[in-house]
């Protein structure tokens, strides 16, 4: 193998000579007709147009090979199979036909196939011992190649009629052969082996006359034709690789040689058995030769690197040469874009060349539309450059591509008269006529779209905490930069879609930044300093909210897809959000629907940031509520941190494949764009904090009590499980420490758990306006300790001064007045307000804890009665809702229950006053004496006699319920 | 056991007849009393438990009660079957559980008298535990305990019906199977083909495991202490309230 690679480049100058025999060669009946090329290149562009054509060729002539395989072993079905196979194929290389011409070998099987069938058919006693299988297919395969003569009838006459063309072949082959065989070369034989074998397998004329010709440069120039001979095979596939297996090959094929010649049509049947020894060592062959076709492969990757100095020669070559046109220029730029995207191609060279060429099109003034075209393919092989879609760009070729796309625009932007769209058809390219505008085909827009994921994709793959990353940052201006060149070029050439989607690009690069100069000026009032402001305003440029506003507005108008404006409101509301606009954020988030149909919609994760950040800008105007809630869905999954693609899961990990990591891998968001998530989960716990302590505090007793933030009560249970409780270190820990204090409703204690060092540090300075986000906090603090307190000490209080209270917890007079008087009309606290001595009056009308309980007792015995229904209807079938029917229909409401088994005997008047009450809240006036609801009566003959007995249990209620009211005479 | 070494020392006769437990607001009925009573007594025919309870003792009366299994109950334990059909067939509820043992409590002469001279001695104050109106402590830790076993016992009825449910529905499977396997074997008696092998039906069929019932009568039989309990206590608190009453109108 080695020998053809040192022959590969040793025979460079020779091959220069022979090339033009070589274009001739691939497949018989169209010589000639590959235009002969003026450069040394051609095994590129010979392995283009084989490509193009051969492949198609090589198709049909393995599956004729099959057929004549099939033929020979009279396996009629399989005939039939490929048969088929080969009208397909043949369909599929209908352009290539049209063009070249109906390939002889086709028009010969086709023939023979008929032959063959005819002669099947005639031989009654063959047909006979057919089985079933094949007897079908012949009488099918007959039909079927009827008719599909028919369409080539002329050519089969021609063929049969002149079939010396066909023998002339063979017998130029037996000639080759002997000839072969006579040279006696250790290569040699193999060869003449190699043809053999084809021989003995019908190979079809085309690649016969290939050999035909390898023999013929054999006999100009030995050396050289091998060497070339050894490129073509390479990707033709052809047999006559096995010039590599010298020893054992020549042993093998030398034993068909002796029984190939014998091989004849009809003697086949008695040769089954062998034969099929010796196809089975052929396929082995082949099989053989399949490795090697790969290696070679390989080999000609390797030589085109070894061949640098080929591309060095390359400018000589068209210097020395031609005068250079255009016509030249693209064709050559065709000859190296053909090779893009070829296994064998090497990219940095081919990247190489394209420059090269540009530099040359540049001397020869050949014009901008030249260029552009050239700048448009060498951006191109860039990004080609890396195969994986995984792996990112190399800093120097980030680079280089980042210049090329700005000498790009340069050109664009000096001649306003270049058209460039993917939608201009390379026919209609106008590179050079200078009269007309220039027309080339390319998009600038997908180019920039491209760089801009290769950014990410850079930003994405390098360790976000080395210099590096900072480095790979400082490209983002550039890229900005980019975008905004195209983005002006575009709004002045192109259609409303591409405005929109460069659009994009440019929101998605401004959206998250905080644009701190606005905020400085919005800081500072706008009558101070009014010039130096206008300077500024003039220096920067727009704002990037009015920016963001004119772009989505753009946006929204004009786009038709839904993507773009999904992302561009998403953004959009992003940006309000950074910039504490909560309330354009919430009704920007509120209109456009987008919380009902995200779920079909593309970017989840450009969502959930959007949905997070404003919650954290809920949160810093201080509307804990609203906060909660955008933050509640994100973090109840516990699996923030995927949900903004800002890193993997290590526990997911196992549970998917490769190939979906690398999918979610390709989704995160880099590493600049993140939203801190200790910041966010800070922010979720602070408000449910916020939100859950009063309302634990009011709801202490009650049963069913639900929970606002099952992720808080989380870390609350955590925090009790504790068995010792240091100060506290983690941010979770101040919080669960400082709702504790709220809980006593010691404000202060738990201003200095949220606010202090530890938290500043890792939290609260985060936020831009970091002072005002701490007031506001402190305040809140203030309220709802305020409010806990009144919840959980107001049965300790009979009144109590609105003074003190303010004094307490530092609030101002009116905020604790407004603060109670609310939630006394929300009735969560039990009072009045006595105006002239400010004071809060406290009503004792919560229900005791007996009573409490005695509620909840009540409740569970109503769920267990059922529960045990349920056995008895079970037990009975359907029958047995005697009971719901009779009895537990009153007993739907437990308070009413409550009141029923209380007081069996009483008037029926006596109960509306209860249960329109639910859960028993017991009648506001309830004074020093037995409620007025349940007469003295009542309670004795409920008390004493019980006679209301469903069960045992059941009766041991009305006893207890109502000690707490007959206490009550007492006091 | 040491007790007992001792007193085989000094060679005095002795019967081993049980043992006590102290406990608060009478939640003793636990399947540990159960077990440790069951081999008691299933060791020493004569044997009791002596239940104390600290806290009622405190508040003004002495709480001691001696309870045995009842002879039903020893049968069912000695089986180990705790089944419903095994309950079901001897025939116990929660309320045979347990028989409570008159306890006639004799002081010798010697003790009678010091606690006469120490009645005598103490103040009246120390009494006034008894007359104690405020009683929801109490109370509420009743109830609490008493609706614990509510949940519980409404868990397990739940399990018990789901029990059931399987049960039937695998009843109806079954009997779906044997008819199906009837007519074909109708079929082919018709075609005068032999009949289908029977089949094991319990293989096919496995009953579902039944729950154990044991659990589910000592929890209704602590319900039953415990509403017990809270009956005989309101009840002397109701008389307590109505005495105050009466004392307050005669105030006035």
């Amino acid at each position: 193998m080695s020998r053809f690679f040192t022959t590969g480049s040793d025979s460079e100058s020779e091959s220069s000579l022979s090339g033009e025999e070589l274009v001739t060669k691939p497949v018989g009946g169209n010589y000639g007709k590959q235009p002969l090329l003026l450069s040394e290149d051609e095994e590129d562009t010979k392995r283009v147009v084989r490509s193009a054509k051969d492949k198609r060729f090589e198709e049909l002539t393995n599956l004729i090979r099959t057929i004549r395989n099939a033929m020979k072993i009279r396996d009629v079905t399989k005939c039939l199979e490929e048969f088929e196979l080969l009208g397909k194929a043949y369909g599929k290389a209908k352009s290539i036909v049209d063009k070249e011409g109906v390939p002889r070998f086709y028009i010969r099987i086709l023939a023979d196939l008929e032959d063959y069938l005819n002669e099947l058919w005639e031989d009654k006693e063959g047909k006979k011992k057919m089985n079933k299988n094949n007897a079908k297919a012949l009488s099918t395969l007959r039909q079927k190649i009827r008719k599909y003569n028919r369409d080539f009838e002329s050519h089969i006459t021609s063929y049969k009629q002149n079939p010396e063309q066909s023998a002339d072949e063979d017998a130029e082959k037996n000639e080759e052969d002997s000839e072969g065989s006579s040279d006696e070369d250790e290569d040699e034989d193999g060869v003449s082996a190699a043809t053999f074998l084809k021989k003995k397998s019908e190979a079809p004329s085309g690649e016969s006359r290939k050999f035909l010709k390898k023999m013929d440069d054999e006999d100009e120039d030995s050396e050289d034709s091998e060497d070339d001979e050894d490129w073509d095979t390479g990707s033709t596939s052809s047999d006559s690789d096995s010039e590599e297996e010298e020893g054992k090959q020549t042993a093998l094929a030398s034993r068909f040689l002796k029984k190939a010649p014998t091989t004849d049509e009809d003697k086949k049947a008695a040769e089954k058995k062998r034969e099929d020894k010796a196809k089975k060592k052929h396929d082995r062959k082949s099989k053989r030769l399949d490795e090697e076709e790969e290696d070679n492969e390989g080999g000609e990757w390797e030589r085109v690197r070894g061949g640098v100095p080929l591309v060095k020669e390359k400018p000589k070559m068209f210097a020395k040469g031609t005068e250079i046109t255009h016509a030249v220029v693209i064709k050559k730029l065709n000859e190296i874009l053909q090779a893009r995207g070829k296994k064998g191609t090497d990219r940095a060279a081919q990247i190489e060349l394209l420059q090269l060429l540009v530099q040359i099109a540049a001397e020869n003034n050949l014009g901008e539309g030249v260029i552009v075209k050239i700048k448009f393919n060498i951006i191109a092989s860039l990004y080609d450059y890396n195969p994986n879609l995984a792996t990112y760009m190399k800093p120097e070729m980030w680079g280089k591509c980042l210049d090329c796309i700005n000498e790009l625009m340069d050109i664009l932007f000096a001649n306003p008269n270049i058209f460039v769209g993917e939608n201009i058809l390379e026919e209609s390219e106008n590179l050079h006529n200078a009269d007309q505008p220039l027309r080339v085909r390319g998009c600038i827009l997908t180019l920039v779209e491209r760089m801009d994921e290769e950014f990410t994709k850079i930003m994405q793959n390098t360790d976000p905490h080395s210099q590096e990353y900072v480095e790979h940052l400082k490209d983002e201006a550039q890229v900005c930069a980019i975008i905004e060149r195209v983005q002006r070029y575009l709004e002045e050439k192109g259609t409303t879609e591409e405005v929109c989607r460069i659009y994009l690009l440019r929101i998605l690069h401004t959206y998250y930044k905080f644009d701190y100069k606005a905020h400085q000026r919005q800081l500072t009032p706008p009558e101070g300093s009014s010039k130096s402001e206008q300077d500024q305003a003039e220096n920067e440029g727009e704002d990037s909210a009015v920016l963001m506003e004119r772009l989505c507005k753009y946006i929204y108008a004009k786009d038709r897809t839904d993507r773009i404006r999904t992302c561009a409101i998403l953004c959009h509301i992003y940006h309000h959000a950074l910039h504490s606009r909560w309330y354009q954020a919430r009704d920007l988030m509120l209109m456009s629907h987008l919380q009902d149909n995200i779920q079909h919609a593309d970017p989840p994760i450009l969502y959930n940031r959007t949905m997070v950040q404003l919650g954290i800008c809920a949160f810093r105007q201080g509307l804990t509520k609203d906060a909660h809630n955008a933050l509640l869905d994100i973090q109840s999954s516990g699996r923030a941190k995927e949900l903004l693609g800002q890193g993997l899961l290590l526990r997911s990990l196992q549970e998917r494949n490769q190939e979906q990591e690398k999918v979610e891998r390709r989704r995160q968001v880099p590493f600049h764009l993140h939203i801190n998530l200790e910041l966010l989960e800070c922010v979720y716990l602070v408000s449910a904090m916020l939100l859950e302590i009063p309302y634990m505090a009011a709801h202490e007793s009650d049963a069913r009590r639900r929970m606002i933030s099952k992720q808080f009560h989380h870390q609350l249970r955590v925090g009790e499980r504790q068995p010792l409780l240091g100060p506290p270190e983690s941010m979770r820990e101040h919080v669960v420490a400082a709702s504790k204090a709220m809980k006593m409703g010691d404000w202060k204690t738990c201003h200095s758990f949220i606010i202090n060092e530890k938290m500043n540090g890792k939290v609260w300075d985060l936020f831009p306006e970091a002072d005002k986000v701490r007031t506001m906090l402190v305040r809140k603090i203030q309220e709802e300790s305020l409010r806990t307190y009144l919840f959980t000490y107001s049965s300790v209080y009979d009144s109590i001064s609105m003074e003190t209270l303010s004094d307490m917890f530092e609030l101002d007079l009116p905020t604790v007045h407004s603060i109670i008087s609310k939630m006394i009309i929300n009735e969560e606290l039990m009072a009045s307000l006595d105006q002239p001595t400010q004071t809060v009056v406290m009503h004792r009308t919560e229900p005791t804890a007996q009573q409490n309980l005695a509620l909840q007792l009540a409740e569970k015995l109503g769920s267990l009665v059922e529960n045990n229904e349920r056995v008895f209807d079970h037990k009975q079938g359907t029958y047995g809702g005697y009971f719901r029917g009779e009895c537990f229909r009153l007993l739907s409401s437990p308070g009413f229950w409550y009141l029923h088994s209380l007081s069996p005997g009483t008037p029926s008047t006596s109960f509306p006053s209860l249960s329109c009450r639910p859960e028993g809240r017991l009648p506001q006036k309830r004074g020093l004496h037995a409620p007025r609801w349940l007469p003295p009566a009542a309670i004795s003959n409920g008390l004493l006699s019980s006679p209301l007995c469903l069960t045992p249990r059941l009766s041991n209620l009305e006893v207890l319920s109502h000690t707490p009211g007959i206490k009550s005479l007492f006091k | 056991m040491e007790m007992m070494w001792s007193l085989r020392h000094v060679n005095i006769d002795h019967l081993h007849v049980g043992w006590y437990q102290s406990t608060y607001y009478g939640s003793f009925v636990t399947r540990a009393l159960l077990d440790s009573q069951f081999s008691y007594q299933h060791a020493i025919e004569e044997s009791v438990v002596l239940i104390y309870d600290p806290i009622k003792t405190a508040q003004g009366s002495l709480s001691l009660k001696a309870y045995r299994l009842t002879p039903k109950l020893m049968e069912v334990c000695k089986e180990k079957d705790f089944s419903p059909e095994a309950l079901k067939k001897a025939n116990i509820t929660f309320e045979y559980m347990f028989e409570e043992v008159p306890i006639v409590i004799k002081n010798s002469h010697l003790i009678n008298v010091l606690m006469w001279e120490l009645e005598k001695k103490s103040a009246v104050a120390d009494k006034h535990e008894l007359l104690s109106l405020a009683s929801s402590n109490h109370l509420g830790k009743n109830l609490q305990l008493l609706m614990d076993r509510v949940d519980e016992m409404s868990q397990d009825i739940v399990k018990y019906n789901t029990y059931m449910r399987n049960t039937s529905k695998q009843q109806q499977q079954k009997h779906q199977y044997q008819q199906r396997r009837q007519q074909e074997n109708m079929q082919r008696q018709s075609r005068g083909e032999p009949p289908l092998p029977e089949e094991d039906l319990s293989k096919l069929f496995k009953p579902p495991q039944p729950p154990a019932r044991m659990d589910l009568l000592l929890i209704a039989g602590q319900i039953n202490t415990y509403c017990q309990n809270i009956k005989e206590f309101t009840a002397q608190n109701l008389g307590k309230l109505f005495m105050a009453q009466a004392l307050q109108e005669y105030n006035n």
